[in-house]
């Protein structure tokens, strides 16, 4: 990237600033990945055998607010909707998508390696970021569907929620309600997240340079997404069973 | 066009590389071995992390006194039910195994020391003719199982455990009884000068006969010193 060049070391910092920023927070998020359902939150709705709305709603949202790859990957998407209703559209598709699964998974019981679908969530935030950088359109000469690509990620996600749900809807008692109240969560946890992500990144675009520090976070997301997966990955084969 | 000015395709590859690059260094160079201990690199071992993957506090736990075991057959009736716990203190655990000739329908759980009456943290509860594992208590407190024969045959239980538990107690109707443990280890006793009540309450210095009692015939606690 041209940042540095010519220019003061002081210009440099100030310029690289957000990108670093960005950088530090993957490399900072990056070992403490565990991203199932705590200990102790798993022993206490493991305990429970009724409806629980509250708790299932509190857990959805936790879910979202602290999985960075979920949010990552939603800040890959809303970079460059400057428009609220784009936002809306491609949030909604997400949103559709990942309810899906999620309600269609924990029903019908599927279960699919947690590890892997971490590991294709981390593969979504390196292709939005890619896309970001406009990559697809440079490199291999072609515009993927962005909208079917969030909707399709969507459905990863939601595997991925559906697969860690079942295993703290031990009993079948109040099992839809606390389904549906996990998924209100996880909407409710989203939508505070993408408030301050919308916020962050209205600041931000009005900012000079920033299609340059765009570039280098989408480059750093770029990276996220690979170690994201590759620690997944590495779970899969690595953890023990 | 989404990030202003074009630019030329091998900068756009450069940083994918780049950044892959990147995280395979993190990657192998400090996640892997801290996360699962796997370096193949030896990066791991010469940061320093390759400790981080294994849980100490599992591997080790040294337990200063109050050795036992205890095996105890139960007959359960159709419907009824019973349970049977050991006091724990913080950190103390056992390893148990239980079978029954029968599904029963169980719950592993404990009742914090001070909790009001009835109330207990649960921690397995299934439907099962046999479950084992380890146990490690959250709390002091009294902590054991609950079985119940929903079926209409009688099963027979059998337990056995070994632990760092200070006496076991079976509640047949809510009422509790406490049952010796063995405790096969007299040198683990506690020494004269600071004895424990509880502990030297239930100590046998050998296996007592009557520790081994029938189905629901609990053996009568021995009178303190």
């Amino acid at each position: 990237m041209r940042l540095a060049g010519a220019r003061g070391s002081l210009a440099f910092r100030r310029r690289t600033a957000p990108g670093l920023a960005c950088l530090g927070l993957t490399l900072a998020a990056a070992p403490a990945l565990g991203h199932a359902v705590s200990g102790s939150d798993a022993a206490f709705v493991g305990a429970i055998d009724g409806v629980a709305v509250a708790p299932f709603i509190y857990l959805g949202a936790k879910h979202m607010v602290t999985g960075y790859d979920h949010l990552l990957f939603l800040a890959g998407v809303i970079f460059f909707l400057h428009r609220l209703r784009d936002v809306a559209l491609y949030v909604t598709l997400f949103t559709a998508g990942h309810s899906l699964t999620l309600l269609a998974g924990v029903l019908g019981g599927w279960r699919a390696n947690p590890w892997l679908v971490d590991a294709i969530i981390g593969f979504s935030i390196v292709y939005k970021a890619f896309e970001n950088m406009d990559g697809f359109r440079r490199v291999f000469g072609v515009s993927p569907n962005a909208k079917a690509a969030v909707f399709v990620f969507g459905l990863c996600h939601g595997l991925g929620l559906a697969t860690k749900l079942q295993d703290l809807l031990v009993s079948p008692n109040g099992r839809l309600a606390n389904l549906l109240s996990f998924n209100a969560g996880v909407e409710i946890g989203q939508f505070s997240a993408l408030a301050l992500l919308l916020g962050a990144f209205a600041l931000w675009r009005v900012r000079r340079g920033f299609s340059r520090h765009a570039y280098a976070a989408n480059v750093a997301l770029l990276a996220g997404g690979f170690m994201l997966a590759g620690y997944q990955l590495g779970g899969m084969v690595l953890a023990p069973a | 066009m989404k990030a202003g000015p074009q630019r030329p395709v091998w900068r756009i590859l450069a940083a994918v590389f780049g950044a892959a690059a990147f995280a395979a260094v993190a990657l192998f160079g400090a996640v892997l071995p801290a996360e699962f201990g796997y370096d193949p690199f030896g990066a791991g071992a010469a940061l320093g992390l390759t400790g981080l993957s294994r849980d100490v506090t599992t591997v080790l736990a040294p337990q200063e006194e109050g050795f036992a075991t205890d095996e105890a057959t139960w007959v359960l009736s159709p419907f009824e039910s019973f349970e049977y716990k050991y006091r724990f203190e913080e950190g103390a655990g056992m390893v148990y195994a239980w079978q029954a000739s029968g599904t029963l329908l169980y719950e592993l759980h404990s009742e914090p020391d001070g909790a009001e009456p009835g109330y207990a943290e649960t921690f397995d509860r299934a439907r099962a003719a046999g479950a084992a594992g380890a146990y490690v208590a959250p709390f002091p407190g009294i902590h054991g199982w609950f079985w119940e024969n929903r079926g209409d045959m009688e099963v027979t239980l059998t337990l056995a455990s070994a632990g760092f538990y200070g006496g076991a107690f079976e509640y047949f109707g809510g009422v509790p009884r406490e049952r010796a443990v063995r405790r096969p280890r007299p040198a683990l006793e506690p020494s004269p000068a600071a004895p424990s009540a509880a502990t030297v309450a239930s100590v046998r210095l050998a296996p007592a006969a009557g520790a081994r009692g029938g189905p629901n015939e609990p053996t009568p606690r021995e009178a303190p010193p």
